[in-house]
């Protein structure tokens, strides 16, 4: 794919370059959703037990763990962005096709671990064909389109699998997933490939000397205090917001039995349609006032939320606290690859970047659920919740003092 | 195929750990080594639950039986349901007592189990966690906790 490739000073994207991109982030979305609610429901229907389905689930967690950083560092390897995507897209789509057909341990297990290999590439593919594609100075508004993108696919994908899981069956799911790899393949195809600038998808300036290289080493990253500080930011943020939503269900399903499906699906689609209505201004203010002060505005909504769901018990206001959750997602959705941009912009390992933050955002999510899961059992959801309050107001205070503006 | 090994070999322990009353009954052989009893029940009788759908008496779907609690008598005394949820979220494990379900309709190809029991009876029960002490919701509506399973070292 693409072997002459401009190096373009200017960046202007076709409109079909552009609309191609749009398409791939929806699509994605869809393919991504449909994993990792079902395989849960579809194995028990298959008569799993519940051990071989929880290390199925936890193979899958650990590899989209520690998957992250050689995904990230595999795609500033790479050259074509593109053929990576595609590739991990195309497997994903075969791991659900052997979901659906094989339901056996070997073939799920490796099913599973494929698909979380593939997860970890394709967020830093998606940031950096993006970089690619429009170049620094226009990356903040592109990844607001992303994250609109991104959100109208994964809550359509809610809907619609939601509903095919309830009327077909769970495995039926896993041939829908499987059918949506197809037009995420062919809108990959459609971004043109002499459009994505390699040198500027990987973060370097463009035509550097090729004996700063050594300048360019990955023990740089490790060195690269913004970059770190940033890490903990989102590492503190997971550890506060991961549990927030898992929790709510838990309650809101002992509260009011009969609706709680219903409630439980608002207050995952809401928060979608505040990302997806919101998101490009995100991108647009991030350029005018800077990352910080969305950044703080965000993670004020996290503390927020925090502690109105430890003192807001009707599960009906419950969901128009989720309101909250779609301000904080589209801050962090945005800011976190443009953060990682700015912070490494010129080192050439800007995906392997984005594959450490991911790493952090990873640990946090895991001792998110551990610590919440645990004191929400012995004091109650309140506890839990104040806790969670707590922990982001923490970072709060680490954003206010510590991490600087890195808008340039 | 692979696959209806794997059902059939889960099928087969379900079926036969919902028959032990049947298993108990056979007079064990004295003679060592003791010949294997084969015992055939048609097709059509007996069914493995698995992963079957539970159904409120009035026919809405509930959730879905993960596991079958046994105690050191083999008797089964309480089957895990997944209730509720969307998505994977919010779903809770609870603890339904085995007289509770009614399993006509089960034999069935995919045949739902019946469960005695409002979804508002069920809201009080707490979440099932494995190792920690069983509480089983009843046909009363009652709360029955199962002190066997509680492990020495939880004391």
């Amino acid at each position: 794919m693409g072997s002459n490739r401009l190096r373009m000073s200017a960046h202007k994207p076709s409109a079909r370059s552009t609309r191609a991109l749009d398409w791939f982030v929806f699509f994605l979305a869809d393919v991504q959703t449909g994993f990792g609610a079902f395989v849960a429901v579809y194995l028990t229907t298959e008569k799993w037990t519940q051990v071989e389905i929880g290390f199925i689930l936890s193979v899958g967690g650990i590899i989209a763990l520690l998957g992250q950083v050689p995904g990230g560092a595999l795609v500033d390897w790479a050259r074509s962005e593109r053929l990576v995507a595609a590739v991990a897209v195309a497997t994903i789509g075969v791991s659900a096709f052997a979901y659906a057909a094989w339901p056996i341990f070997p073939i799920v297990l490796l099913a599973a671990v494929l698909q979380a290999a593939s997860s970890c590439v394709l967020g830093p593919a998606i940031a950096a064909i993006s970089l690619g594609l429009v170049g620094r100075s226009a990356i903040s508004v592109r990844l607001g389109r992303n994250a609109r993108f991104a959100s109208i696919g994964s809550g359509i994908a809610a809907a619609g699998m939601g509903a095919c899981g309830y009327l077909l069956s769970s495995r039926a799911v896993f041939f829908v997933t499987v059918v949506l790899a197809i037009p995420t393949i062919l809108a990959i195809a459609h971004i043109r490939a002499d459009e994505i600038n390699p040198e500027e998808a990987h973060g370097s300036v463009p035509r550097e000397a090729p004996s700063d290289r050594r300048e360019r080493s990955i023990a740089m990253l490790a060195r690269n205090r913004p970059l770190l500080e940033f890490a903990l930011v989102l590492a503190l943020f997971q550890f506060a917001n991961a549990a927030m939503l898992p929790l709510v269900g838990t309650y809101v399903t002992t509260q009011s039995s009969n609706w709680a499906p219903a409630l439980i699906a608002a207050c995952i689609v809401l928060p979608q349609i505040v990302v997806a209505a919101i998101s490009p201004s995100i991108g647009r203010r991030a350029q005018i006032w800077g990352r910080r002060p969305l950044l703080l505005i965000g993670i004020s909504a996290l503390v927020l939320r925090g502690l109105l769901f430890a003192v807001v018990h009707d599960p009906h206001l419950l969901v128009l606290i989720q309101v909250l959750d779609g301000v904080t997602a589209s801050v962090f959705g945005v800011l976190v690859p443009l953060i990682v941009v700015d912070v490494t912009y010129g080192s050439g390992h800007f995906n392997l970047a984005q594959g450490i933050v991911g790493t952090a955002t990873g640990v946090g999510a895991s001792v998110s659920m551990l610590f919440a899961g645990h004191l929400g059992d012995r004091f109650g959801n309140e506890v839990a919740f104040f806790a969670l309050a707590t922990v982001a107001a923490i970072d709060f205070f680490f954003v206010l003092f510590v991490i600087p503006e890195t808008r340039t | 195929m692979t696959v209806h090994w794997k059902r059939s070999a889960i099928g087969l322990v379900l079926g036969a750990a919902s028959l032990i009353a049947l298993a108990n009954a056979v007079p064990a052989a004295d003679t060592a080594p003791p010949q294997a009893s084969v015992t055939v029940i048609s097709g059509g009788t007996v069914r493995g639950v698995l992963g079957r759908m539970v159904q409120g008496t009035n026919g809405k779907d509930m959730g879905r039986v993960v596991d079958v609690i046994v105690d050191p008598a083999g008797q089964v005394r309480a089957a895990i349901v997944d209730f509720g949820g969307f998505l994977g979220v919010g779903s809770r494990k609870i603890a339904v007592d085995w007289n509770a379900l009614h399993f006509r309709e089960a034999v069935k190809d995919g045949g739902p189990l019946k469960l005695e029991l409002a979804q508002d009876q069920l809201k009080a029960a707490p979440e099932y966690k494995e190792g920690q002490a069983l509480v089983v919701i009843g046909s009363t509506g009652a709360l029955e906790p199962l002190n066997f399973l509680q492990s020495p070292q939880e004391k």
